[in-house]
């Protein structure tokens, strides 16, 4: 049975990289759906969302397999729980694109405003964090993981500019276009705890590589 | 054999729940009395214990792990509480931000769309509250009663976006308060959707077919 726990763990990792290869598509084509205004992609992001789902169950069911057939020792065991972690806030991060999804499809045909601008700067800090956390686990890279915590901080400014952009230039100014700007706010908000699950998941890879759990002691790490 | 070390890690993520369910009712409550003492018990005292909680949690069922290397049922048990564990904490930052919203609205004159938010909020413990008896006592019916409760939570959040933004075509003066009222809706949105997960990793734990069985068929 010894010589098959490689095997399995492989099988973990390429499902738990194939699932997150498949988020980041989802936030992609959410914003782009946004950005054309194309309801299309908008509901096929909805549809797909599944495929995701089904992805954080299998993984479940393979770490339960690894746990009961293998006995893993302590450091594959932190993979295991580690990569659990990352598929439950991979599953989060594809809620929210469905979310943002929705909300194309609530205002595609209404004329779109300016802050859309920033909107797409903050969804690539969002895809760029998630690829970075992604990529820390992978290369088991501390410091990526890091930048990536690191830069959520300018995510949560550019959400902020965003949200008053849209109640001063737009809520206050113009009551026809509430529903548009009170859509785009909440896609702001989407994108911003995209960018939380993808610190969440840097930070589990830096508890992976150091053994220690940093969630609530950042301050020392950093 | 592990029932011993099994009943100590589910003390403890009672132990959690109970004060995660706590810092709820008082993030409401502190809407509903508008008091803003109540809000800054939530921030300061019992953040901190939750957050020490969750490390304590983890740490422990990571250890039983490497240390007992349960199987079947055992093993998802402990996985179920690690899960928990994540939810609660999540509950623990929910009610945070509730509060912190709360600090900004009860200083200001009330707006309209707030006046179901109490209502929501009350919904949203009551399905926390059940989710956490039917963990205690493995409880799958009840647990899938709270799963049903959940679209009633979710309806009364859309209401209240809707209220908000009728609201704000009319009226200009209460934007940031709006946008607060919003938040917290979202924040006791995503409280029903972590209890709804709870009661489904119990619905797992009660019905979930045998890991065993697995093991079987790949022996």
């Amino acid at each position: 049975m010894e010589r098959h726990i490689e095997e399995s763990l492989t099988r973990f990792n390429t499902d738990l990289l194939k699932m997150a290869a498949l988020t980041e598509l989802a936030i992609h084509r959410s914003v782009e759906a946004l950005k054309n205004q194309d309801k299309k992609i908008a509901l096929s992001v909805i549809e797909d969302d599944q495929i995701i789902d089904e992805y954080e169950n299998k993984l479940e069911e393979e770490s339960l397999l690894l746990f009961a057939l293998h006995q893993p020792m302590a450091v594959d065991l932190r993979l295991i729980m580690s990569g659990m972690r990352i598929s439950t806030d991979l599953e989060r991060i594809a809620d929210l694109t469905v979310n943002i999804s929705q909300r194309v499809l609530d205002i595609a045909d209404k004329p779109t405003l300016k802050p859309f601008e920033d909107i797409s700067k903050l969804s690539v800090n969002a895809k760029k964090m998630l690829k970075g956390s992604i990529d820390s686990f992978v290369k088991r890279d501390p410091e990526l993981a890091k930048e990536v915590i690191l830069s959520d901080k300018e995510s949560n400014m550019l959400r902020n500019k965003i949200v008053t952009e849209l109640i001063e230039e737009h809520i206050k100014k113009d009551p026809r276009v509430v529903n548009q700007a009170i859509a785009l706010l909440l896609v702001a908000r989407d994108l911003e705890r995209i960018c939380d699950h993808a610190t969440n998941i840097a930070e589990d890879v830096i508890y992976l590589i150091k053994a220690k759990i940093i969630k609530h002691h950042l301050d020392e790490l950093l | 054999m592990l029932t011993k070390q099994i009943a100590e890690l589910k003390t403890k993520i009672i132990e959690s729940a109970t004060l995660v369910e706590a810092m709820i009712e008082k993030s409401i409550k502190g809407l509903s009395e508008k008091n803003t003492d109540i809000f800054f018990e939530v921030i300061k005292k019992d953040e901190p214990k939750i957050n020490h909680y969750d490390r304590e949690i983890d740490e422990a069922c990571t250890t039983f792990i490497a240390q007992y290397e349960p199987v079947a049922r055992d093993l998802r048990m402990v996985l179920m509480i690690l899960k928990m564990n994540n939810d609660l904490e999540r509950m623990g930052d929910h009610a945070v931000n509730i509060s912190e919203s709360g600090l900004f609205l009860v200083t200001r004159p009330v707006l309209k769309p707030s006046a179901n938010i109490v209502v929501m909020g009350q919904t949203a413990i009551s399905m926390l509250k059940d989710s956490i008896q039917a963990f205690v006592h493995e409880d799958a019916q009840l647990a899938r009663a709270v799963c049903d409760r959940d679209n009633i939570v979710d309806n009364l959040g859309d209401n209240i976006l809707d209220e908000v933004t009728s609201f704000l075509r009319e009226e200009h003066d209460g934007v940031k308060r709006s946008l607060h009222v919003m938040r917290i809706a979202h924040n006791i949105e995503r409280i029903g959707d972590l209890s709804t997960n709870i009661c489904e990793e119990v619905i797992y734990i009660v019905e979930g077919k045998d890991i065993k069985h697995h093991i079987d068929e790949e022996d």
